[in-house]
């Protein structure tokens, strides 16, 4: 008896008098291939913090904010949260802790800050970047008669290409899945990203550039010319973009697919589907000749609860998983190309991972459909599946759009 | 003091019926009525708006949408109540494998609507097993899911197929009821099979199919979701948006639970107007 109660008192003694529970919630810590890396942070963590420990509390995705917006209304929630990049992001800025002066020894190391970041301050702590890009089955492609170490650089080329799938038949040119709308969305921003200018892009994320200007209803216009044209498949409006139009392309199905450069529907798991050697990337060009440009931002990031009791602790996890040799391992299991550029990606042997990390070191501009409200998107995807199916113009569509923008950015 | 023994018993035998309903009922109820006239996505807390949410309900195009998608799945209900009595009475009637078919029509009563939803949805996709039977005749495929004209028709029919069994086993147990007497007089008195169906039968039938109508009306109206979220996701377009679809769209997509909560009032008040006719009818008719 002795003994036990000799025991429990060492056992007391031994965790400080102070240990907190930290409290992350997020939309993936429980994916197969996430979960290695968010094991590893909580490691790191709970050794650099002996007794403080981490819990992780997965949400559903498509609940995540309206169960986030709840619980932070209450004036709880949790210590720290996961966030999407661009509108979502700024949405919860009031309920997040300003980091400007907690992360200055890694903020020259993160990319991908402007889509956590206000007029005000930095909100929170990119993890990942996100991107379109085209990626293209070179098999397919010397089937169709065509050079698969050349992939297209201008829209003409690109109507070239697809117009030879067109012609044998076999495979669409473009995989296309819009059930969701999840279609228009990298469509509009991979277009957007290579017609128009940096101020332009700044324009439609103040609001100030009008759907029914000429600028978007290039874009616009461009959906249907290229669905009129051939390109995409039938059926867009029933097909969802995850994963059935991604599972299509690794099955050989299309020739090609506007893909992300991160975490799923990526490089790593084409790679692996239809081999690297056979996996081309290219980016979507804009009609108008411009030379195209990648599209990429911020793509998750964790903020810091301004009412949480553990301010400071919950930033020095924030900026575990934010660490090199944290994210490490998010690269390597899950292919996520990371925020921090202190990473090392040397080991990459990807040929499509090796292109896309030249473009993100040379010209990015912004994902433009991650600057829209959550209503314009909603009503881009709805206008979009109109425009497939011809039951709307682009005019009527931009029109409703402007409808909706001016209501919701009121 | 006998009496107000009892009734203090009375009190406490209703009680707990009553408090449920006023915790799991009329709370929410009324905690969505006060929602309806906030704004703000939840994050910054709750700002009273007036009826803005109601104003800006009568510019929703979306909602509209939906509302006429509503009126045209209610003016399918006359097949949502005839086509499943036609087939009790089939059975009633005692054809060659009834017992078998009684089975097959409830079968999909017992799944779940992501389950019909995902059948269906390999059924009826572009490169779908519909498609495939129509090409192997020479017949076009269709985009079932992914059209205007179609998208809506399909999804009701989905519903009709997961839900009619219910109502033939209701049917079914209130042909059971049926006086066997009073078959058995109007056939003595001469009357022909159909007339016994039309003026014995039927009447005695009325508060079954009222009962039925009334049930597969709030049904419609308020168990499709699962359907929709797995089939066509309210599209295209709005195409096969209802109102319950959309609340979840504003609440959990966009953030907007106050003008969720006006959508959810304006549908409350609908339905409860709905049944209350309905109610009206069956209590008029019950009292003839």
């Amino acid at each position: 008896m002795k003994t036990l109660t000799l025991s429990l008192l060492l056992a007391a003694t031994a965790v400080p008098a102070f240990a907190t529970e930290l409290t992350v919630w997020d939309w993936k810590s429980g994916d197969p291939l996430a979960a290695p890396y968010y094991q590893k942070a909580k490691e790191v963590f709970e050794a650099a913090h002996p007794g403080d420990t981490v819990t992780y509390v997965m949400q559903p995705n498509d609940q995540y904010y309206t169960l986030l917006g709840t619980a932070l209304a209450s004036d709880g929630g949790p210590d720290l949260f996961l966030l999407n990049g661009g509108a979502q992001a700024r949405a919860r800025f009031e309920n997040a802790v300003k980091l400007d002066d907690k992360i200055g020894d890694m903020k020259a190391d993160l990319a991908g800050l402007p889509e956590f970041s206000d007029a005000n301050g930095i909100y929170a702590i990119p993890l990942t970047i996100q991107g379109f890009v085209v990626y293209y089955n070179k098999a397919l492609y010397t089937a169709a008669g065509l050079d698969p170490n050349t992939p297209p650089k201008s829209w003409d080329d690109l109507s070239k290409i697809c117009a030879a799938f067109v012609a044998q038949g076999t495979v669409p040119c473009i995989a296309l899945g819009n059930k969701e709308g999840f279609g228009m969305e990298f469509w509009f921003s991979a277009i957007a990203a290579s017609l128009w200018t940096p101020q332009e892009q700044a324009d439609f994320a103040a609001g100030k550039l009008a759907w029914s200007s000429p600028q978007v209803l290039a874009v616009l216009q461009s959906w249907i010319d290229a669905n009129a044209a051939g390109w995409f498949p039938k059926g867009a409006n029933s097909t969802a973009k995850f994963m059935d139009e991604y599972e299509g392309f690794m099955r050989g199905e299309s020739a090609n697919t506007i893909g992300l450069i991160s975490d799923v529907a990526h490089w790593k798991s084409f790679d692996e589907m239809l081999g690297a050697e056979n996996l081309g990337v290219f980016l979507l060009p804009a009609p108008g000749g411009m030379a195209a440009k990648i599209p990429a931002a911020g793509g998750i990031g964790y903020a810091v609860n301004a009412k949480s009791p553990n301010v400071d602790l919950a930033v020095e996890f924030a900026k575990t998983l934010a660490a090199p040799e944290v994210l490490q391992v998010f690269f390597n299991d899950a292919g996520a190309v990371t925020a921090n550029t202190k990473m090392d990606t040397s080991a990459v042997t990807s040929p499509a991972a090796k292109t896309i990390f030249g473009w993100l070191a040379s010209d990015v501009v912004p994902m433009a459909h991650t600057n829209a409200t959550a209503q314009e998107l909603e009503e881009i995807h709805r206008q979009s599946q109109l425009l497939l199916n011809g039951e709307t113009t682009v005019a009527e569509a931009a029109a409703a759009m402007d409808v909706v923008a001016k209501a919701a950015r009121q | 003091m006998a009496n107000r023994s009892e009734q203090r018993i009375a009190i406490l035998f209703v009680l707990p019926a009553v408090a449920l309903v006023a915790v799991f009922r009329m709370f929410p109820l009324a905690w969505g009525f006060l929602l309806s006239f906030t704004s703000g996505d939840g994050a910054g807390g709750a700002k009273f708006v007036g009826l803005d949410n109601y104003r800006a309900l009568t510019t929703d195009a979306a909602f509209h949408d939906s509302l006429i998608n509503t009126l045209i799945l209610l003016a399918t209900l006359p097949i949502w109540v005839m086509l499943p009595l036609l087939l009790a009475i089939l059975i009633h009637q005692g054809v060659p494998g009834g017992k078998l078919f009684r089975a097959v029509y409830f079968f999909p009563a017992v799944l779940s609507a992501v389950i019909i939803g995902s059948i269906f949805n390999v059924v009826l996709r572009y490169d779908g097993s519909l498609n495939a039977a129509l090409k192997s005749v020479g017949i076009e495929a269709v985009d079932w899911l992914g059209q205007g004209a179609t998208a809506l028709a399909c999804l009701i029919t989905v519903q009709l197929w997961a839900t009619f069994g219910m109502s033939v086993l209701i049917f079914m147990a209130g042909l059971s009821t049926v006086s066997s007497e009073l078959v058995e007089a109007a056939r003595l008195d001469g009357a022909k099979p159909a007339q016994i169906w039309w003026h014995v039968i039927l009447p005695a039938m009325r508060p079954i199919l009222e009962f039925v109508a009334v049930v597969t009306t709030i049904g419609v109206l308020t168990s499709m979701f699962g359907l929709i979220y797995v089939l066509t996701a309210g599209g295209p377009g709005t195409a096969t948006t209802l109102p319950e679809f959309l609340i979840w769209m504003e609440q959990g997509k966009m953030n907007r639970p106050g003008y969720a909560a006006a959508i959810s009032m304006v549908l409350f008040v609908g339905m409860a107007g709905l049944a209350f006719v309905q109610i009206r009818i069956m209590s008029r008719n019950a009292n003839t």
